[in-house]
């Protein structure tokens, strides 16, 4: 073992994922067990599901793609002190106002698919801006604020396809979007798009700037310590704004990928649940960009799993969705850790 | 024509009650939590939990009493796991929070699917409502105003009970007492050996309580079925409202009219024929607007006391009588 090459700390961190994990999947296989399937079966359709073959690896490399960049998303807030638990919201009026620019314009190829990203990118910023301003004016508790903008942005997006665009004859989905604004697939057998390459991108860029750029560090600072980067001359505010801003951004950005990429129009309850899966990968990977690549994956192969394990078996797909949870559960407990006596003192998860 | 609008107005009153009614008990039961210094934003799992085990209490023991204990009882097991992970074991409240509801929305689909082998929702198969409590006499004495105190299920009663009830635990029990010191000064309540954990245990658990409450009227009081995800972000408007009452029942229950009204006005905008998407925004987008509204008030305040916190803190003489006790008193 290379336990010794590492830090006291980092194998501790490890050791106690690890234990979480076990815990995790332990409680899992008991609640598989009450739902009368049996554990095994379950893990092995999971995973025959999704790395079964090669069309099953892109599947589920598909179902990461979205996850990745929303898990990239809440790393930003995270890192920034921020829980944007309004991703979810981003995604889908990112999602709308890239499918809007898809169908309603005709643009040369390129600039076709730039515009639509951008407009995405908009879209999530301009929808948690209000919530970021009240935050860092007002101190109004951003995680509540945006969980109940993302009801009123399903609602709203599923307003503007069925009353206003939608397709004639159709089922609540818009117009198809025009072929120069689709994503360019990387495999003929597979809807899997150049956006798992802009979501390794975008993390690879964001551990980056939070690694080596001085406002990288700045954000980290306003994160974990504000009164030390406020005497620090930050603008904790500013900062707070902007990481809320940016957060709500790449929301958007992953919501434009996934029409322009996948689904090729936007439709009713379109990514359901990505913007919380996102959110649960980053945490899972502490807040840092490189981990939530493999969270996401992790999570992307039991979503591509859960479409196998509702065909063969009796289990419901939302099965995946209480392991998820559990294995959350596990690791907040962060059962390894050394616990002071008081029980005054300030609560953990710092990053 | 006056009859009509009458009538128009007492049946919004009685819908407004109705709805407002099960955030109420929930955001009641937050009040709790929120008094303990816990934030908690897994009431809207707890809420979920206990709908699903309500109905399925009601199947199982054919009453609609033992639908509401198996529910009240699975709602009470979220909040202990909330309790152990947050208070024990000091894990981030906001993470567990969401964890758990994100549990309670997979827990009730994988259960209704491996039950009832069907998707979507539970209607029918033997749910037992909650009953309608009809108050004797009151017929005779209100005429068409009877419905306005009568005819409704015993947890809305409850519901509206629970807000004088909450005052007296507040301002008259020790248990009252503690949860405040507990909340507010937690340095003061151990220096005088109230024990924190086990207070913010008490608290969360009454806390799961009513949330369980809450969510047995959902789905036994007036529509006798479980939907996924039934709740719908009524959980989180009810922190919402605790982050901007702060706990105080009477701003809590001030609040909750606010929502049940938005949301009775909404329903009754669907049948005018507005486009039902934009209808069902209205509660959330008041529960918005209030949140927003009202932090922007509620800044010279916090300035306010921050101020006289920091003088009290300077000043050499600090006042005898600044005992947690007092201090608590006084808000």
């Amino acid at each position: 073992m290379k336990t010794a090459l590492l830090p006291d700390g980092l194998t501790r961190t490890l050791a106690g994922q690890v234990l979480a994990f076990a815990v995790a999947l332990s409680l899992g296989a008991v609640i598989i067990l009450l739902i009368d399937e049996n554990p095994v079966t379950v893990f092995m359709t999971l995973m025959r599901g999704a790395f079964g073959d090669a069309e099953k690896i892109a599947g589920t490399l598909l179902q990461t793609t979205p996850i990745l960049i929303c898990g990239i998303a809440a790393c930003i807030g995270l890192r920034g002190g921020m829980f944007n638990v309004g991703i979810e919201g981003q995604l889908f009026l990112g999602g709308f106002a890239a499918a809007w620019v898809g169908f309603a314009f005709a643009l040369p190829p390129v600039l076709h698919v730039v515009v639509a990203i951008a407009c995405a990118i908009l879209a999530g910023a301009a929808w948690v801006a209000i919530p970021a301003f009240f935050r860092v004016r007002y101190g109004t508790n951003e995680v509540v604020s945006t969980i109940l903008a993302n009801y009123i942005a399903i609602l709203l997006t599923s307003y503007f396809t069925i009353f206003l665009f939608k397709r004639p004859g159709g089922w609540s989905e818009t117009p198809p979007i025009l072929a120069t604004a689709y994503l360019p697939e990387l495999f003929s057998f597979s809807r899997l798009n150049v956006g798992l390459l802009i979501g390794l991108f975008l993390a690879i860029a964001t551990a980056v700037f939070f690694r080596w750029a001085s406002t990288g560090y700045g954000v980290t600072m306003v994160g974990s310590a504000p009164k030390f980067a406020e005497y620090g001359g930050i603008n904790v505010r500013k900062v707070g704004f902007g990481v809320l801003l940016a957060s709500g951004a790449v929301g958007g950005l992953a919501g434009g990928v996934e029409t322009l990429g996948v689904h090729h129009r936007f439709m009713e309850g379109f990514a359901p649940g990505f913007g919380f899966d996102g959110l649960i990968a980053a945490l899972l990977a502490n807040g840092s960009p490189i981990g939530t690549i493999f969270t996401a994956l992790f999570f992307g192969a039991l979503r591509a799993g859960s479409l196998l394990l509702e065909v063969d078996t009796t289990a419901s797909r939302e099965i995946i969705t209480v392991i998820q949870a559990l294995i959350i559960l596990a690791v907040s407990a962060d059962l390894m850790m050394r616990r002071r006596g008081d029980r005054t003192g300030e609560r953990r998860w710092k990053f | 024509m006056e009859v009509l609008s009458t009538i128009f107005n007492v049946a919004l009153i009685v819908a407004t009650i109705r709805t407002t009614a099960p955030i109420l008990l929930v955001a009641l039961g937050g009040s709790f939590t929120t008094k303990a210094g816990i934030f908690n934003i897994g009431l809207e799992g707890q809420m979920l939990i206990a709908a699903f085990f309500a109905v399925l209490g009601s199947i199982w023991t054919g009453s609609s009493l033992g639908g509401l204990v198996i529910g009240v009882a699975a709602a009470l097991v979220f909040a202990l796991v909330f309790a152990v992970l947050v208070i024990s074991f000091r894990a981030n409240e906001v993470v567990v929070g969401l964890a758990l509801n994100i549990l309670a929305g997979g827990m009730t689909i994988s259960l209704m699917k491996a039950i009832f082998g069907t998707r979507g929702s539970i209607v029918g198969r033997g749910i037992v409502g909650l009953p309608k409590v009809q108050i004797p006499g009151a017929r005779d004495i209100l005429g068409p105003y009877a419905q306005l105190i009568s005819g409704y299920t015993p947890l809305i009663y409850v519901a509206f009970i629970a807000v004088p009830l909450l005052i007296l635990i507040y301002g008259r029990t020790r248990l009252g007492l503690y949860i405040r010191v507990v909340g507010e000064k937690p340095e003061a309540a151990e220096a005088l050996g109230i024990s924190i954990a086990k207070v913010r245990y008490t608290a969360a658990l009454l806390c799961g309580l009513l949330a369980g409450l809450a969510g047995a009227h959902m789905s036994l009081g007036y529509i006798t079925m479980f939907t996924e995800n039934m709740s719908s972000g009524r959980g989180f408007m009810a922190v919402a409202i605790l982050i901007f009452s702060g706990g105080d029942p009477w701003r809590v229950l001030a609040g909750c009219l606010l929502f049940g009204f938005a949301d009775a006005l909404s329903l009754r905008l669907q049948t005018f024929g507005f486009p039902s998407y934009l209808v069902l925004a209205v509660p959330y987008t008041v529960a918005l607007t209030a949140l927003f509204a009202l932090s922007w008030k509620a800044r010279p305040k916090l300035i306010r006391e921050t101020i006289e916190t920091m003088q009290r803190a300077l000043s050499v003489h600090p006042a005898k009588s600044e005992t947690p006790d007092t201090r608590s008193n006084r808000s």
